[in-house]
């Protein structure tokens, strides 16, 4: 499935759970926050939120600023 | 009774905040994190990158007893990205401070009040104890305790150029008029300029360049610790009132030059 994660193309191959998506790229769960076509998706639902085609995702970790 | 800084019903022993950015690693960040005593600290978020995941400090910082997190909204141009910042920042932190920023011109990264003020009235109905980062405005100051920020984070100087408190006369009308907490965030370079801001009667500082860049970051921190328990202490003390008519300290009887005669 073609979606793309964090501004770049990027093809899935689990079984399409926010959940599986993170685990492909590597993302450590408790340590992410995650956006579905611009809507917080909270982490307590990754499991079951299920993402379509062409979906955009960003992923995102906190980093230092002040 | 013990002096501590009320944030929006959140009892903080530590009136110095900081900043997470700019260090040259997340070990020397954690050291002046323990150095300031600080027990709310500033993150940024970013889009996860595989190549630079162990550069993640979430799990150091969350590691450190009495230190809350303060997400900030960082990289948002107008107040729809800074309100999905704070949710997204929410979402990771489980905290309910978020520092309000909104700076779309990167050349002087001055706050957009418009946007800013647009945000935090989106952000508070949402249950966040907003702590926007502010021109030293005292109208919008008001207009933003008014709609129920937690605190207001007027600007000393503009971000990184540590030049100080050269807002001083705008922001003491700001700690005059205000109900809720005052923290000059941005522009201090030296523990003097956190002390001078204590002493003018402000709650607190958020302090970031002038310690992560330091040559000894932790040190530096310890030394605004100093300076803000000092500032914070000489407001308490009660500072004299200033005079165009001199005073002296000791006598002034003439008896070296009165004459034997």
């Amino acid at each position: 499935m073609e979606l793309t994660v964090n501004g770049k193309q990027h093809e899935h191959h689990g079984n399409g759970s926010v959940a599986a998506l993170l685990t492909e790229i590597g993302a450590v769960n408790d340590r992410t926050a995650l956006m579905v076509n611009g809507k917080v998706v909270p982490s307590n639902i990754w499991e079951n939120t299920l993402l379509r085609a062409n979906d955009e995702v960003e992923v995102l970790v906190f980093v230092g600023g002040g | 009774m013990a002096d501590t800084l009320n944030i929006g019903g959140h009892e903080l022993g530590s009136r110095l905040l900081l900043g997470t950015g700019k260090f040259s690693d997340v070990l020397t960040m954690i050291e002046a994190v323990k150095a300031s005593g600080s027990e709310l600290v500033t993150v940024a978020l970013r889009r996860f990158n595989r190549a630079q995941a162990e550069d993640d400090l979430y799990g150091p910082l969350s590691e450190l007893e009495n230190v809350r997190l303060m997400p900030n909204t960082s990289g948002a141009m107008n107040a729809k990205e800074a309100v999905r910042a704070a949710l997204l920042g929410r979402e990771l932190s489980k905290s309910p401070f978020v520092k309000l920023e909104i700076h779309p011109n990167p050349h002087h990264l001055l706050p957009d009040p418009i946007e800013t003020y647009a945000a935090a009235i989106e952000l508070v109905k949402q249950d966040f104890l907003v702590l926007p980062y502010i021109p030293a405005d005292p109208v919008l100051a008001k207009r933003l305790e008014d709609i129920g920020c937690a605190a207001v984070m007027p600007l000393g100087a503009a971000i990184g150029t540590g030049k100080g408190l050269s807002t001083a006369e705008m922001i003491k009308i700001i700690i005059r008029d205000s109900n809720i907490p005052v923290i000059v965030d941005a522009g201090l370079r030296a523990p003097s300029e956190a002390a001078c801001a204590l002493e003018m009667g402000c709650d607190a500082v958020l302090v970031n360049s002038a310690i992560a860049a330091a040559d000894h970051p932790s040190a530096m921190a310890a030394a605004f610790a100093t300076g803000v328990k000092a500032g914070r202490a000489a407001y308490l003390a009660g500072l004299i009132p200033r005079s165009e008519i001199a005073s002296a300290s000791s006598p002034l009887t003439s008896f070296l030059s009165a004459s034997d005669d």
